[in-house]
């Protein structure tokens, strides 16, 4: 089969014709998606890390127990996700 | 100059081009676009202290803006490439050009940080993917064959280019003032670029010209019309189905965030060794020269040779060369580890747009290669945050220093996955049928 375009000229057969890709792209978007939980990971484990010095730096300042300190909704957020800290 | 036109024409076993194929023309243009386009995102470090010092904004908030600009950038990405698929890389670029226009002067009269944000984060983040994306599909349109020899040129000049603009805009900010700068900056690289643009043309078939390394028995592609459209579609819906398509987005994605910890974190860490700020910035100045040899080889290494391994090595390099900065405390160790890595480092990148072909043959490839440059961006931006905050936490460099070559080496194991290079994964693009005779009797099919 060929294509008449809008100039007359045609084309050749589509070679999409026939084509199939019957299988879903699991591996590579599996890989994609494994190294977005990965960096997140990473994120909220360096990210709690920081929290938790924080927490620690302000709770020496003023001379109270980390358990004290009024803690900020994002170091909140990333101790309670990390399980690590 | 001719006689070297012909021998390499001999080597390249080609009929009847010289060095002097309009291709080139549209390889400088790509440099020139790419050297206007990144200038002011790689001169911000220069502007953050004139901020400072006129409006009293912190580093943090200003630094903001570039952050939203990187990130701005990445997410309109795929966007600007399916513009320049659907509508041209040239009508593309030509609405990037004027959003640059529109984001310089504002920053230039900003006056308010959310000003800053609209126009530098926003507004000059889409200016920078319309302008940027598009123009490499673009050139690879105008190569035929031997793609990594076009590749290769191109990103040498896209990373003199800045360079040498960053030049300029220090020397502008201290004689006129960021203001003013940005000002002219803005003013004559919006006539460079619409100057420049005139000579542009999206496609050989559009120019009325035959694409470098064409050969006797090829026949132009298919680049516009309806059929131009709707195909463009189909063959995207197969490129989507592809496994090699979103483990490119990764690979990139892997790759830069490496090389993103060490580009920002070499010269706190250089400092932090005893290095002098003069001496450190020379180690990202050697690296920054040396990797652009490998900028040119290695697309015409992956062009030649299996691009899959062209790239494995990179990202093997990039991963372990950088456990050299570990046991690196004397300036000499800093400069042989600049020229080691720097070799690898180059050729992260630059083989994306010849393993696309490798894959999807000539289809239009703005679009995948829009969300390639996705992954990078992102990328860039987390290995820019990740030194800063490692060492905000631990006081040293070193976990960044291991988490650029996790990201490097997991890069490198994500290449293994591919497909070969050596198989096109989907069917090759439509050619258009020029004879006129076969063209009545064929409509008769």
């Amino acid at each position: 089969m060929k294509f008449r375009t809008q100039s007359q000229q045609t084309i050749d057969s589509p070679a999409l014709d026939g084509f199939k890709i019957a299988d879903r792209p699991f591996l590579g978007f599996g890989l994609l998606m494994t190294s977005v939980i990965g960096t997140l990971a990473i994120l909220i484990y360096f990210g709690a890390w920081a929290s938790a010095d924080r927490i620690t730096d302000r709770a020496i300042e003023a001379g109270i127990t980390k358990s004290s300190v009024e803690a900020e909704w994002w170091e909140k957020g990333l101790l309670l996700t990390c399980p690590l800290h | 100059m001719r006689n070297a036109a012909l021998w390499l024409d001999k080597k390249l076993g080609l009929n009847q081009h010289t060095i002097a194929h309009y291709a080139w023309v549209i390889v400088a243009i790509a440099g020139v676009v790419q050297m206007v386009g990144a200038a002011i995102r790689m001169a911000f470090g220069v502007l953050v202290d004139p901020l400072v010092e006129t409006f009293g904004w912190s580093p943090g908030s200003i630094g903001l803006a570039y952050a939203l600009m990187s990130i701005v950038t990445a997410l309109s990405s795929p966007i600007a490439g399916y513009l320049g698929n659907r509508f041209g890389a040239r009508n593309t670029m030509l609405a990037g050009t004027i959003l640059f226009f529109i984001g310089m002067m504002w920053t230039s009269q900003t006056q308010a940080i959310w000003e800053l944000y609209i126009s530098y984060g926003l507004i000059f983040g889409i200016s920078q993917a319309m302008l940027l994306v598009p123009v490499v599909p673009a050139v690879a349109a105008w190569f035929r064959r031997h793609l990594g020899l076009g590749t290769g040129i191109m990103m040498v000049s896209w990373s003199l280019g800045p360079a040498l603009v960053v030049q300029i805009l220090a020397v502008l900010f201290d004689t006129v003032g960021w203001s003013q700068a940005f000002m002219l900056v803005g003013t004559i690289g919006t006539a460079i670029l619409l100057f420049i643009l005139l000579f542009f043309r999206n496609t050989p078939e559009e120019a009325g010209r035959q694409a470098y390394g064409i050969k006797a028995a090829d026949k132009p592609l298919i680049t516009s019309g309806n059929i131009f459209i709707s195909t463009q579609q189909e063959f995207q819906g197969y490129v989507y189905k592809t496994n090699a398509f979103w483990n490119l987005i990764n690979i990139h994605f892997l790759g830069c965030v490496g090389h993103a910890v060490i580009l920002v974190g070499i010269i706190p860490l250089g400092i932090s060794k005893g290095l002098g700020p003069l001496t450190a910035a020379g180690v990202l100045t050697t690296l920054s020269v040396v990797s652009v040899t490998t900028r040119f080889v290695t697309p015409v290494l992956a062009d030649k040779f299996n691009a899959k391994t062209v790239m494995f090595f990179s990202f093997l390099g990039q991963g372990l060369g950088v456990l050299l900065l570990l046991t690196a405390d004397s300036t000499l160790d800093f400069y042989i580890f600049a020229i080691l890595w720097a070799i690898p480092y180059g050729g992260e990148g630059t083989a994306f747009p010849v393993v696309n072909r490798q894959y999807y043959g000539h289809s239009p490839m703005g679009a995948t290669y829009g969300w390639q440059l996705l992954g990078a961006g992102l990328g860039m931006a987390l290995g820019g945050l990740l030194p800063g905050l490692v060492f905000d936490i631990t006081g040293v460099y070193t976990w960044a220093i291991i988490l650029s070559a996790v990201f490097s080496l997991a890069g490198a194991v994500a290449i293994l996955l591919l497909e070969n290079t050596k198989r096109q994964l989907i069917p090759d693009w439509p050619e258009i049928e020029t004879n006129k005779a076969e063209s009545s009797h064929a409509s008769g099919d």
